[in-house]
């Protein structure tokens, strides 16, 4: 059967269905995704689901608030039983995996910010084409499986290895070219760097990759391939449309609105330093004279050094504090207890710097397909 | 004195299942209504002399809300336009302006956000958005 339509048989099996519902935020045409609660819909076929910022409240995101990316079809068909995992190219010995055999590999941990290069894409102006992300397309989890650098080492790498190319099963509709992705072999290699099979605690959902995906820590998230199939190791950089022009940045900051050729650019790796503010959200009324301000930042591959935060539209800058929970590549929360000095509209701010030295800029770096926003954040407020 | 007062959880967990079998039964208001709320699952293409051929060129991959969403120049809904074709889009290049033409009307720089839904709130969004007002469904859990 056409996969397309196995997926729509498949998903026509959920109830879609209006909630009647309360209140301060558009409950009122929600749609059912299983397993998925309260996600903004920035694309039901195929499946692109927001994590609202009021949600950014705990360290790690349960998985039904944990944003998905997918840039296709999911898989309509996927047999645990039947699922191998293949390693190949510039390898002594070809390897293929099932998944019994995969989970019989030392388990490694990492509580990782997975962030879509594009969050943030529909506060650029002017606004470029792609799937327009709020400030929601990142969440954080604790990913389990084996580490990539043990299933190359059991596989041996050649001298020769020097990137390493991801596939996974996603649906290719029309004549798009397939998500196929590399990374390069120093992050293959790192210690932290999983085939993860978990998320939290449970089997990754069919939503985030199910059976298995890469995890390349603190790096976009579209270098964390979904439902992996196959790895191969590569004398050089995988060339697809989502090596280029896809997934690029320019070299040089760009005039908003020009176009950048697609040699001064290059492939993204990590991520950058930001924060978001969770609560009081945008055109919140609060009442008295204190008020506690909430929020998150994450580095990418480097750690939090501060968050500051201003209710004064940016003038001065007071420090937050830091949540005590805390990993490499993950997030921090942080919170700020402001007095408030009289009622009235105010602008409070978030920036956050990082340990490499990095400061979120005032105002974001354009560029032509709307990547790595992170100016600071801000939310307007009304104090009564 | 405990015995005067065990009939009374009795007799309210007998009026609360009679209540909440009474509610149970009761169609939703929207069932009741002529014309449902659109579920709005996927969105539609809007109404236009092209709406027919662009829903087959455009939603045979993808829903229309990818496409309801942006806010684009005339000159990137073309570079939109012939990349899609490129990837396997069917416009017959005689209706290749038409289709830019109504892209850019409708979903231009000027045109107001684009409002998206939300997927309906679960047990563990419960609480999160409006304390106090717990949502009304319920999803299926489904993996």
């Amino acid at each position: 059967m056409n996969s397309r339509r196995n997926f729509l048989k498949q998903m026509s099996g959920a109830a879609f269905a209006v909630s009647a519902a309360p209140s301060l935020i558009s409950w009122a045409a929600s749609v059912d995704i299983p397993g998925e609660d309260g996600l903004i819909v920035r694309s039901f076929r195929f499946v692109d689901l927001e994590t609202p910022v009021e949600y950014f409240d705990t360290w790690l995101t349960p998985v039904p608030h944990f944003f998905v990316r997918n840039h296709m079809h999911e898989p309509s068909e996927l047999n645990p039983e039947d699922w191998r995992l293949t390693i190949g190219g510039e390898v002594e010995k070809p390897l293929t995996l099932s998944l019994a055999e995969l989970s019989k590999i030392e388990t490694h941990e990492v509580v990782n910010t997975l962030e879509c290069a594009g969050n943030g894409r529909s506060l650029y102006r002017p606004q470029v084409p792609g799937v327009q992300w709020g400030k929601g397309a990142v969440s954080t989890a604790r990913f389990s499986g084996p580490r990539l650098r043990d299933i190359l080492q059991r596989a041996g790498v050649k001298t020769t290895g020097k990137h390493v190319m991801f596939r996974g099963l996603d649906e290719v509709p029309g004549k798009v070219p397939p998500f196929i992705r590399s990374i390069p072999i120093e992050k293959a290699l790192d210690s932290d760097t999983l085939i993860a099979t978990h998320m939290n605690g449970a089997p990754l959902t069919r939503h985030h990759g199910f059976p298995a995906r890469a995890l390349a820590p603190g790096w976009i998230g579209a270098a964390s391939c979904k439902w992996l199939t196959e790895i191969r190791v590569l004398e050089k950089e995988f060339e697809g449309n989502f090596m280029s022009p896809g997934y690029r940045f320019p070299n040089q900051p760009a005039k908003p609105g020009d176009a950048v050729k697609p040699e001064d650019t290059h492939v993204m790796t990590a991520l950058n330093v930001k924060s978001a503010i969770s609560r009081p959200s945008e055109g919140a009324k609060v009442k008295g004279s204190k008020v506690s301000i909430h929020g998150t930042a994450w580095a990418g591959e480097a750690d939090i050094a501060k968050v500051e935060v201003s209710t004064d539209g940016g003038t001065t800058w007071s420090a937050a504090k830091l949540g005590h929970e805390q990993a490499h590549y993950a997030w921090r929360l942080w919170t700020y207890d402001w007095k408030t000095a009289k009622s009235g509209e105010y602008i409070v701010m978030s920036r956050a710097t990082d340990t490499q030295g990095r400061i979120q800029p005032a105002t974001p770096v354009w560029n032509p397909s709307g990547y790595l926003y992170n100016a600071v954040d801000q939310v307007k407020i009304r104090v009564v | 004195m405990s015995y005067s007062r065990r009939p009374l959880p009795y007799l309210f967990v007998l009026i609360f299942s009679t209540v909440l079998v009474a509610v149970a039964c009761v169609p939703p208001f929207w069932a009741q209504s002529a014309v449902p709320p659109s579920p709005k699952a996927t969105e539609d293409l809007p109404a236009g002399p092209i709406e027919a051929k662009a829903t087959t060129a455009c939603l045979e991959c993808h829903e229309a809300r990818i496409i309801v969403q942006q806010r684009l120049s005339r000159a990137a809904w073309t570079k939109e336009v012939d990349k899609m074709t490129k990837w396997g889009a069917l416009v017959n290049p005689s209706d290749r302006d038409a289709l830019i033409d109504y892209l850019s009307a409708n979903f231009g720089p000027d045109q107001p956000p684009y409002e998206a839904p939300r997927s309906s709130p679960g047990k563990t969004a419960q609480g999160k958005v409006a304390p106090g007002k717990s949502p009304r469904r319920k999803n299926v859990v489904i993996k």
